[in-house]
């Protein structure tokens, strides 16, 4: 018997030592300020995800081209989805041909950094580096060292017709309580004969937004205690935020509550919705669409709302600050030139270009800039009132295994009461933040 | 050729499973070299250790380790924890909860795609041949539709708001189905989930008996119909029995296939299935890639397949009958 | 009996021809509802009253799809790695059927349960390993690891159905060929192979659609030129909502070269099966 444990320990640990011995090597901060860059011959390869290719292709080929010129290395750009970038990241980390530049979420971004999968650079050698956005740059930081840089900022906004609230009388809210006036308003104005009509659009499983209220009502989702991560969406607070959003969706919203966020400005733009809670590019989304959704180049054509819309900060609701970074592979074998590539993407010039893709830019001197260009008036704005998902290693782990959604569902479908499912989601939270 | 005669007139093996010249061949066939099935059989062997045993292997041995993203990125050797994944596994009632529905939608969803899979094979034989052609070409047309494919039909017909259902049932007067939700209820969920997989499923089901149905012998038909047998008794006693080498084989694949249900969730869930939505390959993925906990995943992974091999056991042995008698 | 035959079939035929539109109408719907989507400008797909005919038919959606990055790159692999994958796990699976349906030996029921076995393991399970495998053996971003992949995906499954086509053949047809005179590899290829040929033609649709759908296993060992459709339909989902009318059509033109290959051989399964009954 002891035979056989020693012989499955020995292959356990071929096994895994065949597995490791890629093309790692420990290396540390990569020094590139001092020695000119010669990347000749060399081709750095770089994981953006689809936004980028669907939204701003011509910035990052401006970048690649400056890159290109300054030290001779090609790019080749791979663009990944969302729904399932980061189990095909995992497998590609775990080999040895990995990509040398890496786009990640900013609330993805803590899992790689603590789990050592990108490499430290030298923040100052990045442009704006000294005004980054705290939102995209804490997930970069670990123990007072920086492991990727930030490369754009989304903001959300009260987006909302203006045919309509000119019909009513009312003008953009200022403060929570106008805002539900006005959907009390529009409500009664166009509610009747159409059960499709909603004051304020707002899907169930939207939590981006359901936690803005949390935090509007000085709640958060979950604080650390020493080591140790305790849930706090059961706090008075909280269930104060929880209750207004679920008062929110059962009295304004319509449609299918176990929907998220991912199609409202579709929703939106039937022309049944007054108001509802989005991305500053939603505004845009919402009126006009891509006649070929796959060509960023193709004509524009208009929905049903176009020229009927406008954006205004959400009154009394601070926004999450969503958005991405970049890092450079631990693994990588061209770490100078992945950082180089870096700093061409994330400088002034592309974060400008940035600006007219209605996202918002990477840090603060840049955002009086941003609100200066048309169209991102209010998202800068909301930019500044901004939240956070708790820095935990492991906060990606809630967001994949869906806890606030769950959440959020059992609580518009009335599975549970918000005191219930909030209950429910902190023991959830805590066994993954601990865990 | 004398082959020709022989199928017509011996009377087709499973219906006589137990003739006397059954010693007799086992005493034949004893006498044949060893060799040669096995050097057949090698290839397969080569090919299926070639690729799978690592995999395997790695996935036995992480369900005995605690490995997090660093080990993976690293290479480093997680720590050994013995069997504490599989207790840990055991004694959650959500996976037991992901078990039982996980049985459940498989036993519905099998046994609905073989009785109307067979149901559709028989009407085949009915029908005039312009109908057959049509019913064939339908089913080609559903065959072909990629699983990741159709599971995004599906849910964009029952989208609650630019969906094809919801519409076509509101236009029922007095019946207000706008803004029907059928994920927010998980029984009517699931009833959407079942009929996309069993809906995909009976091309394949009613093809394939079809071809089976074909080689019942027509005389034996016709002699059971001569003998005044109903269609019912023809069915049971002469077109079951033939058919049901092929029906035990399509019904155990059915099964694997089934209880491994993943893609049609995950799509119609949007990549983030709700717990009343789990099922043990959902859950699995979710606890391995989602969560990054590689080692439950694997331990999962493991209690999967040892539940399967139980629930496998009664057909493993219908094929061992069967393959005696052959 | 009082009925006569013919008419009571006939009156039959006419029930069966009903319940069969019925169905062909319940299959389709589906599939009717992809091509009237497909055609429909963006402006009529996403709508909350859905029209069942394009207003305004438009082939905008196919012409974005084909334009679309590797479309015609993926297309190219997938064809390439399916029918590698299927052609080799015939021709592999077919000698293991034949060895389990017609020969008892040692470790007979060892492979049985192997074959069976194997395909009871969840396959995303061995995603991770997998890639570092064929990472290894530089496998990756190629054409083979994938298609070798996929041939193993196949091919428990096609030992496991072949083994039935092969058992179907009565023994006494080889074994009457054996006293005839014939050798082993003559009776192989004159009994057998004929008669299981629909077996083969039907086990290989199978293992088409098989390996031609995947994309879990072919999204994470290889980049987008390497890809297949089916990774590449995935990649047609941007994060600011689904292009739901070129994700149709893009649909429809992955499916329509199956579609057509499948009514071809769905004759030749036809004119097999009554070849073998006929003829032998």
């Amino acid at each position: 018997m002891r035979h056989r444990i020693a012989i499955a320990a020995a292959l356990a640990a071929t096994l895994l030592g065949a597995a490791a011995c890629g093309g790692s090597d420990d290396s540390g901060a990569n020094d590139t300020s001092a020695q000119a860059l010669d990347g000749k011959g060399k081709t750095i390869k770089v994981w953006l995800m689809v936004d980028a290719q669907s939204s701003w292709k011509e910035v990052v080929e401006d970048a690649n081209a400056r890159f290109t010129a300054a030290t001779g290395a090609n790019v080749t750009v791979e663009y990944q989805q969302w729904a399932n970038h980061l189990t095909k990241l995992d497998a590609t980390l775990a080999g040895s041909d990995v990509p040398d530049v890496v786009e990640l979420g900013n609330t993805e971004m803590p899992k790689y950094v603590f789990s050592g999968a990108f490499a430290e650079l030298d923040k100052g050698r990045f442009e704006n580096s000294a005004n980054w956005l705290q939102g995209l740059a804490g997930p970069c930081e670990l123990d007072a060292k920086t492991y990727c840089v930030p490369y754009y900022a989304g903001a959300r906004v009260l987006i909302y017709r203006t045919d309509l609230f000119d019909a009513a009388g009312i003008k953009a809210p200022t403060s929570y309580a106008e805002l539900t006036a006005a959907a009390d308003a529009l409500k009664a104005k166009n509610a009747a004969g159409s059960n499709k009509f909603a004051a304020f659009y707002m899907p169930g499983a939207y939590w981006y937004a359901a936690m803005s209220w949390v935090y509007a009502e000085g709640g958060q989702i979950a604080k650390k205690d020493g080591d140790k991560w305790t849930g706090t969406l059961a706090d008075p607070q909280a269930l104060a935020g929880l209750q207004k959003w679920a008062d929110l969706v059962k009295g304004y919203s319509s449609g299918d509550v176990t929907k998220d966020e991912s199609d409202q400005a579709a929703i939106f733009a039937q022309g049944q919705s007054a108001m509802f809670y989005g991305n500053g590019w939603e505004v845009g989304a919402a009126q006009e669409q891509r006649k070929d959704p796959n060509d960023p180049n193709s004509e524009l054509v208009a929905t049903k709302v176009k020229g009927k819309v406008a954006a205004a900060p959400m009154p009394g609701i601070p926004s999450f600050l969503g958005g991405s970074n970049l890092g450079v592979a631990a693994k990588s074998q061209n770490q100078p030139l992945a950082a180089e590539w870096i700093k061409y993407f994330t400088d002034t010039k592309a974060q400008e270009a940035l600006l007219a893709k209605a996202v918002l830019p990477n840090a603060t001197n840049l955002l009086d800039k941003a609100a200066t260009v048309k169209g991102n008036e209010a998202t800068a704005l909301a930019a500044k009132s901004s939240w956070f998902v708790p820095m935990a290693e492991k906060w990606a782990d809630v967001e994949k295994a869906a806890v606030l959604q769950q959440m959020l569902r059992d609580i518009v479908t009335g599975k549970k009461s918000v005191a219930d499912a909030a209950a429910w989601a902190d023991g959830e939270i805590e066994k993954t933040l601990n865990g | 050729m004398h082959a020709v005669d022989s199928p017509a007139t011996a009377p087709p093996a499973p219906i006589a499973p137990s003739t006397p010249d059954k010693p007799t061949a086992r005493v034949r066939r004893r006498r044949r070299p060893q060799w040669t099935p096995l050097f057949l059989a090698l290839p397969t062997l080569v090919l299926l250790a070639g690729l799978l045993a690592y995999p395997l292997g790695r996935m036995l041995v992480l369900s005995f380790q605690d490995m997090q993203l660093r080990h993976l990125f690293s290479g480093a050797t997680p720590p050994w924890v013995g069997f504490d994944n599989f207790t840990q596994v055991l004694t959650d009632g959500v996976f037991w909860g992901v078990v039982r529905r996980t049985a459940i939608f498989t036993v519905v969803s099998v046994a609905i795609s073989i009785v109307l899979g067979l149901g559709v094979a028989l009407l085949m034989q009915r029908v005039s041949n312009g109908v057959r052609v049509a019913m064939v070409i339908a089913m080609m047309f559903v065959w072909a539709i990629p699983q990741l494919v159709s599971a995004q039909i599906f849910k964009w017909m029952v989208d609650a708001d630019f969906g094809v259902l919801n519409y076509a049932i509101d236009q029922i007067p007095g019946v207000d189905f706008t803004n029907h939700s059928w994920f927010a209820d998980p029984t009517q969920g699931w009833i959407v989930i079942t009929t996309l997989v069993v809906w995909a499923g009976i091309p394949f089901l009613a093809i394939t008996l079809h071809a089976g149905l074909t080689q019942v012998p027509q005389d034996l038909r016709e002699a059971a119909l001569v003998d005044g047998a109903s269609p019912w008794q023809t069915l049971r006693t002469i077109i079951l029995p033939i058919l049901r080498p092929l029906i035990v084989i399509v019904t155990t694949l059915s099964v694997i296939w089934n209880f491994g249900l993943f893609t049609q969730v995950w799509v119609v869930r949007d990549s983030k299935p709700e717990q009343e939505y789990q099922t043990l390959a959902t859950y699995a993925f979710t606890q391995a890639f989602g969560r990054n906990e590689y080692s439950l995943g694997s331990a999962i992974s493991v209690i999967t397949v040892i539940l399967m091999l139980g629930v496998m056991a009664f057909y493993v042995r219908q094929m061992f009958q069967i393959g005696d008698v052959d | 009996m009082s009925t006569p035959r013919s008419q009571r079939s006939r009156a039959g035929t006419v029930a069966a021809n009903t319940v069969g539109v019925l169905f062909v109408i319940v299959m389709a719907f589906p599939v009717y509802w992809v091509l009237n989507t497909a055609f429909k400008p963006a402006s009529e797909v996403l709508s909350f009253t859905p029209s069942f005919f394009p207003q305004h038919p438009t082939l905008d959606n196919f012409k974005s799809a084909i334009k679309a990055p590797f479309f015609l790159v993926d297309l190219r692999n997938g064809l390439i790695i399916t029918t590698t994958a299927v052609a080799g796990a015939i021709v592999v699976g077919f000698l293991a059927a034949l060895a389990i349906a017609r020969f008892r030996f040692y470790g007979r029921r060892a492979l049985i349960m192997v074959i069976l076995g194997v395909q009871l393991v969840p396959l995303l399970a061995l995603l991770i390993p997998l890639y570092l495998m064929l990472n290894r053996a530089n496998l990756t971003n190629s054409l083979v690891g994938v298609s070798i992949t996929y041939l193993v995906l196949i091919l428990p499954y096609t030992v496991w159905t072949l083994r039935g086509f092969i058992a179907a053949v009565p023994r006494e047809l080889d074994e009457a060929a054996l006293v005839d005179g014939c050798g082993r590899w003559q009776t192989f290829y004159r009994i057998i192979l004929p008669l299981t040929g629909p077996g083969l033609v039907a086990t290989s649709i199978y293992g088409f659609i098989q390996a031609w759908n995947e994309f879990i296993i072919i999204n994470t060992l290889n980049n987008p030129e390497t890809q297949n459709l089916m990774a590449w339909l995935l990649q047609n989902q941007t994060n600011r909502g689904t292009a739901w009318g070129p994700l149709m059509a893009g649909a429809l033109i992955t499916s329509l070269p199956v579609v057509v290959f499948f009514l071809i051989i769905q004759r030749n399964i036809a004119t097999g099966l009554t070849a073998g009954a006929v003829k032998g």
